[in-house]
């Protein structure tokens, strides 16, 4: 009976999930020329993956992209939800406000990233704004086609996926601990360290992984806001993809998905996801 | 009532921040949909004018928005029925512990962590290699499962952590057969969670690009379409574009809202008690 | 266009918008998914030995005697000087209809009828610049820091960087179009050094991108298509496309036919490829600043002030507007870069695939990533 209830997931996962990755670790081994990629077994894709300083400059700055949109979406996502679940006073009021939260997530997130551009250019919204207001003489260069720019729309775009879990465990989180905290002379800040975030933690693992894979996979958010100036390990494979050379976009997949693996691998030590939803 | 405290308007003003900060860009491109016809993509404004949404139902130079829409309502409505049933039946087979589940329950986290690029490379390879044609109902259907599925799963897993399983062996001990307390007792009471399941599953997939990309085939969806558009597009026809799809996800959601509503609102004089146990 | 199509053919045709990258990786690896592409020559000489295109009889085309010489010996006029790259003449006939490799001269087989082509140059907003600018070195001038931008589409980018390096004097080429892996790890250094010491705004991919750029004054010197200007223009910003010593680097689109057509489908296709070049096209594409592959048959399709403008490069006799109706130049005003036989004789080189592409997109990631 149990088989037989997971047999369509599991056929779906083997066909579009399993499959596909031996493939791709298969014709990374593959050697292509302009127009076609032939069977082989070579290694010349990962020795040139491996031997290009590139390579781990571009491995690099998409892990600190990572990094710093985890810790912004964290501090946002955790401060939002917390004011959402623990000051607002009526469920009703929650909901409402969770879902004003929502709603931009609805739309199209190609649209919403590059509604970016003429907020942000030389002569948008902010540097007219900031002129007016006399705070700046020239228009700030840096807020367009830089990293601050690329940080922005990751942050905007995923901030949600930190909110959601962690307001959903803090929904979760029993009022009669708080009470319990407050009337054994905790501070409010006390609290929040001592009883709110440890509870709290199996939500922001959930989000973490979540920004964590989001990031770390993107491939055009970085590419619309630096203006192209600027590569992550997604772009190299979009464009060795473009110019269909399959096999060593391959190979820096294969690399790509063992990192994200093995950070997902070491997170999930720390929550167990099946009990804390 | 109690006074508010320093730090709930602290954090009242951060709140009020970051919905800004979420709704800047979109009241962006709602200002930036009202340009005149002379108008660009970026600021400044050249007068306001309807020209761009009525140019969104004229014909295009490039592309087919339209036909694009229809595609993506129509991946969507497959991808939302298949995800509902599949998640509700792996939801039921993980209630117990069944040879693989573990290992099942790993390559589910898998699908949902693993960079979209490589499902659509891989899919789009696979299809390439057997020499199948990659469409948006075959190849793109199978690659935005791999997406909504897993989401799909960990909310049945949320419903079923809180399901409470007197009612079931109620039933059994009435003589219900397996798959009579399953249509009966178990859909109703886990149906509202469905609906839930179902809108994600609609959205997720309407919305979904990068495990499309290389495995729509011919026909573009919507975001790949939106996507070519900012390649072969110079005029604020996207931002008309982005204006209505937020304008048809507010309406798709308040549909719900609404569905919602009305259902309770039936139970409620009905006086069934099922759903309560959510 | 569609509706033009089906008005005077009676089918309907079915556009799929794509930039070129992706064009490319369609026609080469699946054949299945058009009938007809529309293609660079330089992208067909990649896309030909994968057999997902057929060759055409150019007995069928009505029009292939008045076919400019540029698609058939390579020579504009006798005496013209065949430019390096990939000329579209070298990769515009095989020997029969099964042929995979290219001959050197016409056949009669056809891989692609030429459509659509042009020079292409540097984009200028001279409103920011303020003086004159003649030259390919400009675009890495300091003045312009952080004001720049070039084409991320590494095949043609390349040619731009060596237009660059070359009038700057830093590389002389033996082929701009075939460049050997000490020329290109040169030009690479160059920009990458230009790109760390902030010249560059942003790198454009697609059409938008590079109007965006120029439109919203974030760039004032940028590699660009002729009809990026035209829509900058249109919305009354001033936008040159600025001629320059050097020369032009130019491209030449045509339509392939997938290898999949035969009987009736095939039919079709010619009949479509007839009514490309019989005149109305042609037009159209002439008035947006393209040149059509049988500039005789366009003439009927456009006024005289728009042939003269457009092909002549006349003073304007009166205001000339743009297909959908926006106004592109006054009375008086003439075409930058002059006429049809300027600037198409200007070209100092085709877009290109080298020998060593490969190794060049593996550099090309690098300066991206730089």
């Amino acid at each position: 009976m149990g088989w037989l209830q997971a047999a369509p997931l599991a056929l779906i996962l083997l066909a579009f999930l399993i499959a596909p990755i031996v493939m791709i670790v298969i014709v990374s081994f593959w050697g292509a020329t302009e127009f076609s990629i032939f069977p082989a077994f070579q290694f010349d894709n990962y020795e040139f993956l491996f031997s290009s300083p590139v390579t781990y400059r571009v491995f690099g700055a998409t892990l600190k992209y990572a990094f710093i949109t985890w810790a912004l979406t964290l501090a946002i996502g955790f401060t939002t939800a917390y004011f959402l679940a623990f000051h607002v006073r009526s469920l009703t009021m929650q909901i409402a406000l969770f879902l004003v939260c929502t709603i931009p997530f609805w739309t199209s997130n190609i649209i919403r990233m590059i509604s970016w551009i003429p907020f942000l250019g030389r002569n948008g919204i902010a540097n007219q704004t900031l002129i007016s207001w006399g705070v700046i003489d020239e228009p700030l260069e840096w807020l367009l086609y830089s990293d601050f720019s690329v940080i922005l729309a990751f942050v905007h775009l995923y901030t949600l996926f930190m909110v959601v879990p962690i307001f959903n465990t803090m929904m979760r989180i029993d009022k009669s601990l708080l009470e319990a905290a407050r009337d054994n002379g905790a501070s409010g800040f006390q609290t929040l360290v001592h009883v709110i975030i440890p509870l709290t933690k199996p939500g922001i693992m959930i989000g973490t992984i979540f920004v964590f894979t989001l990031v770390m996979g993107d491939f055009i958010t970085v590419r619309f806001m630096s203006g192209s100036q600027r590569a992550n390990v997604g772009r190299l494979i979009s464009n060795d993809i473009g110019l269909m050379q399959y096999p060593s976009a391959a190979a820096t997949a294969v690399v790509l998905l063992c990192t994200v693996l093995i950070v997902i691998a070491i997170l999930l030590r720390f929550v167990n996801i099946r009990k804390e939803l | 009532m109690e006074r508010r405290s320093r730090s709930f308007y602290i954090l009242a003003a951060f709140f009020t921040l970051f919905v800004l900060f979420l709704y800047g860009p979109i009241v962006t491109i709602g200002i930036l949909s009202f340009q005149s016809p002379q108008g660009g993509l970026t600021f400044p404004m050249n007068g306001f004018s309807l020209h761009w949404f009525r140019d969104l139902f004229q014909e295009q130079a490039v592309g087919d928005i339209w036909g694009a829409f229809r595609r993506s309502f129509a991946l969507g409505l497959m991808v939302m029925v298949t995800t509902v049933i599949v998640s509700v039946m792996a939801g039921l087979a993980f209630r117990k512990r069944f040879w693989g589940s573990g290992l099942l329950f790993y390559a589910a986290i898998t699908s949902l962590v693993i960079p979209s690029i490589l499902i659509s490379l891989g899919v789009g390879l696979i299809f390439n290699q057997l020499g199948f044609k990659i469409h948006w109902a075959t190849s793109g259907f199978g690659a935005q499962l791999t997406w909504t599925l897993p989401f799909g799963l960990l909310i049945m897993f949320a419903v079923f952590n809180r399901f409470d399983k007197s009612f079931e062996e109620a039933a059994r001990d009435q003589g219900a057969t397996a798959w009579q307390t399953i249509r009966y007792v178990v859909l109703p009471i886990i149906a509202p969670s469905l609906i839930g399941v179902a809108l994600f599953g609609f959205t997720l997939s309407y919305d979904e690009f990068a495990r499309t990309l290389l495995t729509a085939g011919s026909y573009n969806t919507l975001p790949l379409e939106i996507f070519g558009m900012t390649t072969n597009v110079t005029t604020p026809v996207i931002y008309a574009l982005g204006t209505l799809t937020t304008a048809f996800s507010f309406a798709i959601i308040a549909a719900f809202l609404l569905g919602v509503w009305i259902v309770g609102k039936r139970r409620a004089r009905h006086g069934s008690d099922a759903g309560k146990g959510v | 266009m569609a509706n033009k199509v089906k008005e005077d053919l009676g089918f309907t045709l079915e556009m799929t918008a794509l930039d070129s990258d992706s064009v490319t990786q369609r026609a080469a690896t699946q054949p299945d998914s058009f009938d007809i592409a529309d293609i660079e020559y330089w992208i067909c000489k990649k896309v030909w030995p994968t057999g997902n295109l057929q060759a055409m009889d150019t007995s069928k085309i009505a029009n292939y005697d008045k076919i400019v010489g540029i698609f058939r010996n390579g020579k504009l006029t006798p005496e013209s000087v065949i430019a390096q790259g990939t000329a579209p003449h070298t990769v515009g006939f095989v020997d029969g209809p099964g042929g995979t490799s290219f001959a050197s001269e016409e056949t009669g087989w056809m891989t692609l009828i030429p459509t659509i082509y042009n020079a292409d140059t540097l984009g200028i907003r001279p409103d920011l610049i303020g003086r004159p600018i003649e030259s390919w070195t400009e675009l890495l001038n300091p003045e312009f820091k952080g004001k720049a931008s070039i084409l991320d589409i590494s095949s043609i980018g390349i040619m731009d960087m060596a237009m660059v390096c070359e009038a700057m004097g830093e590389i002389q080429y033996g082929d701009k179009g075939n460049m050997t892996k000490e020329e290109i790890d040169k030009t690479i250094g160059i920009f990458t050094e230009a790109k760390r010491n902030g010249q560059f705004r942003a790198f454009w991919k697609t059409f938008d991108e590079s109007v965006n750029l120029m439109a919203s004054g974030e760039v004032v010197i940028q590699s660009m298509w002729s009809p990026a200007i035209t829509a900058v223009k249109s919305r009354g910003i001033p936008c040159v496309y600025q001629p320059l010593k050097e020369g032009y680097r130019s491209w030449g689109g045509g339509i392939g036919l997938s290898s999949s057509l035969s009987g009736m489908e095939l039919d079709a296709a010619y009949e479509y490829i007839n009514w490309y070049l019989s005149g109305w096209v042609g037009g159209y594409l002439m008035r947006q600043g393209y040149y059509s592959a049988v500039p005789e048959t366009s003439k009927d399709f456009m006024s005289e002030n728009e042939w003269g403008y457009w092909f002549e490069g006349k003073e304007a006799t009166d205001i000339i507007t743009s297909p959908t109706g926006d106004t592109l130049a006054q009375a008086g005003e003439t075409r930058d870069g002059g006429s049809f036989y300027d600037r198409m004789g200007a070209v100092a080189c085709w877009n290109a695939v080298m020998d060593e592409n490969q190794y060049m997109v593996r550099k090309w990631n690098e300066f991206i990533a730089a």
